[in-house]
């Protein structure tokens, strides 16, 4: 009997690219008794809007003031997009290859009229230290990590950075699960 | 100054002129975030249950792709092999482009739910539930 064993749970129920919620800082409240969004809030875009002009992006010395920077961000952030999805594709698959084997363990329990039944206990999972489970930890931090970075880029509510993340995103699906397409497991459900 | 849910008739969603000031219209916006929402468990459903559906219909043997392989091809069925990568191509970029709009539609979730209006907030929520209730049990269905 082999305690060390880490049960995990392999369906991967959560959802694509919303990280859960968090508090982000402000600049200005917005109380009921402002008029709208746009009237108390200097700093910060509430709304869509399309511009190059001193657009900060994630750190304090990235601030966009050309076109050319623009296109060189709408790059850089297509191609992080893409590589979340490429990232959450291949944890996929290198989980579905380190769960092959799966281990049985049987022992006693009391039936009816005193009998002693055999039930059997299937376990898919990893162990704790062994090299695949510390590697899909790492890899999940990072996703977190670059899915809470797309999170903050949205936010920007810059249109230009907010196409280049779907269109990123669309791309990187298209071409990473392409093959993955290929083996289709009806019983994980929910991306 | 801290940002925190609010209850107000008021809020600024999105765009420009997504721009609420009455009752009526927070309720009106309710009603549209909280679709957004079912839309998006939805869509999650309906993605896992195409891509299901596109490879069972492509492992069929392609000697039964009836509509498309000709009576009288007795021994070549390379036609049908093409058309079946083609269908193929054209299904997976569905697929990708409906995971633009799941991707977008998320991440306009999230940013009604910054507006740290607490009925918006109620709207996602519920849409979420409403969704999933209504949308997963199809994902069982065949």
């Amino acid at each position: 009997m082999d305690h060390s064993h880490h049960k995990e749970i392999s369906h991967m129920a959560h959802n694509t690219t919303v990280p859960s919620h968090h508090h982000h800082p402000t600049t200005s409240a917005s109380h009921s008794h402002s008029h709208g969004g746009g009237m108390g809030d200097m700093m910060m875009h509430m709304t869509f809007y399309f511009g190059f002009k001193n657009v900060e992006l994630l750190f304090s010395g990235l601030v966009i003031n050309t076109a050319g920077e623009m296109a060189g961000a709408f790059v850089a952030v297509f191609l992080l997009a893409m590589f979340y999805e490429g990232l959450k594709i291949a944890r996929e698959s290198l989980l579905r290859k380190s769960q092959v084997s799966i281990r049985y363990n049987s022992m006693p329990v009391p039936g009816p009229n005193g009998t002693i039944l055999m039930e059997t206990h299937k376990t898919v999972g990893q162990q704790m230290l062994s090299f695949p489970h510390l590697l899909q930890t790492v890899l999940h931090i990072i996703q977190v990590v670059i899915s809470y970075f797309l999170m903050l880029i949205f936010m920007t509510y810059n249109g230009y950075l907010c196409i280049a993340v779907a269109a990123g995103a669309g791309t990187g699906y298209f071409l990473f699960s392409w093959k993955k397409a290929v083996v289709v497991d009806i019983t994980e459900h929910c991306h | 100054s801290k940002m925190h849910f609010i209850f107000s008739n008021e809020v600024v969603l999105l765009f420009d002129f997504w721009s609420v000031h009455s009752p009526a219209g927070m309720a009106l916006s309710v009603v549209v975030v909280l679709l957004l929402a079912v839309l998006y468990e939805s869509i999650k459903v309906g993605k896992a249950k195409l891509l299901y559906q596109a490879a069972v219909s492509l492992s069929i043997p392609t000697s039964q792709l009836t509509e498309e392989t000709d009576q009288d091809s007795s021994g070549s069925d390379s036609p049908p092999v093409s058309r079946t990568r083609l269908r193929w191509f054209f299904c997976h970029f569905g697929q990708s482009l409906i995971h633009v709009v799941q991707v977008v539609i998320g991440y306009f979730m999230m940013l009604a739910v910054m507006s740290y209006n607490t009925w918006i907030f109620f709207g996602v929520i519920l849409g979420s539930a409403v969704g999933y209730y209504l949308a997963y049990p199809l994902l069982s269905m065949v």
